[in-house]
């Protein structure tokens, strides 16, 4: 059994192709009941994500072709595409490069962004629709739960998916690396912005206790307090509380500085100097810069976000190197199984293995059986083909009961006396 | 105990490799590595230091050779409090170096004369220097967070995130452990060097000489003094503590190492 992948992602095909190839969970499970016929495409599984739409097949190692047309066809006739029409945009993985494929997508390695965490549940998601619909035998199994293996794997060895690489999220991390666990935190709003909010809500489910909006317009304000359980003041008492804020962000529209290194000031010295941390998502700036010369104040503008965030990038770009490598060997060490448990090979190299012998003795003994017809000939060779056949039937017979229990590495046993290797 | 320290020097070598691997890699399974044979050491480093009284017949912490392995045990000591109250692991990549380094010039060091009866006879004088070596140790501790401290500070400021700053334990942490290492290493100083005064007045009938060690002393305890009282009662947080943290620090080495070239008759402890 060979593995087959056809599919197109973000970097082949554009949204307009994806959407139209994209399968929800229903269209999933009749997508593959039409698929997996059981003779071409044996075992078949759909990922189908706002990023790539990509199906995994298994098939004998003879009909790869075929499969990967009939694949091919399956996604132009459920796209309602021409014919050929997805030529340029798919690309089809066979064998080891389909297996480093998946494991590669589902480590996260093959994301628009790098380390990113959603994949893996969304793979973990299309094998539970494969599992109930039947699709996952023997072959794809293994796959994914190797998979799943190595996802893991890329996750707690390399730091992928360890730095924030969105505004959003980069509250998120400096609030961390100042304050250290965010638990018992205050994070202020100043300004009720869209992106502020989701700012906020990061930094609620990393552990912050309480949420400060002070907005202009009020009504917007308590809007979105009802939402994360936040208090709502007044922008002119914005001073009083400043001093209970750890983490403040700031995103109002107003054309010039709300908070100025004067109010910072004396903020900090009614917080006896704990450290605060200043996110300015706002342009113009609504927080003066020379905030970040006083000491215990860290200052960020949408700027230094930007930076730190294609930093980070980097960093995941490093890591992803790390990743690769475990990649590979994990691709390897299942090419190594997937060749275990494959029983044609083993069963063909046997029967070949005593079909020899028996020629063999034929030839030493042929001599002393004098001159014979033809016919006595084939009766001879049928004799030998007969015996050899009814001896190995049981051992073989064996070897298939050992693999259809799923015990590849027994399958290797009988071989042994015979002295096969691959 | 030759065999004991030789076979505990092994064990931080191998506790300090993994801990610089784990700080590199950010790998769990290493640290986890590095605590075990950071135990192992400290387990075979204290037997070492009992077999060492035990047989030598007097406390183990006179001649260099002692201090330094007694410091390194004590270091370990800390070290562990460390981990187990901030779960730090990063202070291992820093720590166990040194510890490995300290033990094994311990080793190298060899075999120190005995001290005369004189010292060992009292029961105050090993206090005198138990103490001030844990002190030691403490302000050595306080001494990397600072240096922590302002690594990351500096680059926050900056903006400029670099490999390092990911690996490093927050800022309110490293700030707390600073000023907790400072206080608690403090605590010792005045504790070690009251005790040695008193042991002075009773053996000797004088409790100051004016002797190098005991000047340096006196300012590091007057640093550290300013330290915790600013870091206290004036919010005194961040930058300039943590230099101060560093600063201090010199004194601390002044003290241990460098008061031995100034003559006086402190040895070590």
């Amino acid at each position: 059994m060979t593995i087959l992948l056809v599919g197109v992602n973000h970097k082949t095909a554009p949204v307009e192709i994806r959407e139209r190839l994209a399968f929800n969970d229903e269209a999933c499970a009749n997508g593959l009941r039409q698929l997996v016929d059981g003779d071409v495409v044996r075992e078949g599984l759909i990922v189908s994500t706002c990023n790539r739409v990509e199906i995994l097949g298994a098939t004998a190692k003879d009909q790869l072709e075929f499969g990967a047309g009939r694949i091919t066809h399956f996604l132009d006739t459920s796209g309602h595409l021409p014919p050929g029409f997805l030529e340029t945009h798919l690309y089809r993985h066979t064998d080891e490069e389909a297996v480093r494929h998946v494991f590669r997508v589902a480590s996260s390695l093959d994301s628009m962004v790098v380390g990113e965490p959603q994949i893996l549940g969304q793979v973990r998601h299309a094998y539970a629709i494969g599992v109930e619909t039947g699709t996952v035998g023997k072959v794809l199994n293994r796959l994914v739960h190797h998979t799943f293996r190595v996802a893991k794997r890329v996750r707690s060895e390399t730091g992928i998916a360890s730095s924030a690489v969105s505004i959003s999220y980069m509250a998120v991390e400096l609030g961390k690396k100042i304050f250290g666990a965010l638990k018992g935190c205050t994070v202020m709003l100043i300004g009720a912005g869209e992106m502020a909010e989701l700012s906020a809500r990061h930094l609620v489910n990393a552990g912050a206790k309480r949420v400060i909006i002070a907005n202009r317009t009020e009504a917007t304000a308590r809007h979105m307090a009802a939402e994360f359980g936040a208090t709502t003041v007044p922008l002119d008492q914005m001073d009083r509380h400043l001093a209970e804020a750890d983490v403040v962000i700031c995103s109002t529209g107003a054309p010039d500085y709300v908070v100025t290194a004067e109010r910072t000031r004396k903020a900090l010295e009614r917080r006896r100097n704990r450290p605060t941390c200043f996110i300015d998502i706002s342009v113009p700036r609504n927080i003066e810069p020379f905030v970040s010369k006083i000491p215990n104040v860290f200052l960020f503008d949408i700027d230094d976000l930007e930076s730190v965030i294609s930093s980070n990038i980097r960093e995941r770009e490093r890591e992803a190197e790390r990743a690769e490598l475990i990649v590979q060997s994990e691709v390897m060490q299942f090419q190594q199984k997937l060749r275990l448990m494959d029983i044609g090979p083993s069963i063909g190299a046997l029967r070949q293995n005593m079909q020899t012998i028996a020629r063999e003795e034929l030839i030493r003994q042929r001599k002393r059986l004098g001159p014979l017809t033809e016919e006595q000939e084939a009766a001879i060779e049928s004799l030998l083909m007969s015996t050899v056949n009814k001896i190995s039937h049981p051992i073989l017979n064996q070897m298939r009961r050992f693999y259809e229990t799923s015990e590849p590495e027994a399958v290797e046993l009988p071989k042994d006396p015979f002295g096969l290797e691959e | 105990m030759r065999s004991l320290l030789l076979a505990a020097v092994a064990a931080y070598l191998i506790a300090a490799i993994h801990s610089i691997l784990a700080f590199v890699n950010k790998r769990r399974s290493l640290q986890r590595v590095a605590e075990w044979s950071t135990a192992a050491g400290f387990i075979l480093h204290t037997g070492s230091l009992a077999a060492d009284w035990v047989i030598d017949g007097h406390y183990p912490l006179f001649s260099l050779r002692e201090a330094l392995s007694f410091l390194a045990w004590a270091l370990v000591a800390l070290y562990c409090l460390v981990i187990y109250r901030y779960r730090t692991q990063a202070v291992g990549a820093f720590t166990m170096p040194l510890i490995s380094v300290l033990t094994l010039v311990a080793l190298l060091i060899g075999t120190s004369p005995n001290a005369p009866a004189t010292f060992s006879t009292t029961w105050l004088f090993p206090i005198h220097t138990t103490l001030l070596i844990f002190a030691y140790a403490a302000f050595a501790i306080a001494f990397m967070a600072s240096v922590m401290y302002l690594l990351q500070e500096r680059e926050l400021k900056l903006k400029t995130f670099g490999a390092i700053f990911h690996r490093l334990p927050p800022l309110t942490t490293v700030n707390e452990l600073a000023t907790s290492a400072a206080a608690l290493g403090l605590l010792l100083l005045t504790l070690g060097m009251v005790s040695g005064v008193i042991w002075s007045s009773m053996r000797f009938g004088r409790f100051w000489r004016n002797d190098p060690k005991e000047i340096f002393a006196l300012l590091t305890w007057l640093l550290y003094f300013v330290l915790i009282i600013y870091r206290l009662t004036a919010h005194w947080r961040g930058r300039s503590a943590a230099w101060l943290g560093v600063v201090g620090f010199a004194l601390v080495l002044l003290t241990f190492f460098g008061a031995r070239f100034l003559g006086g008759y402190h040895v070590f402890g």
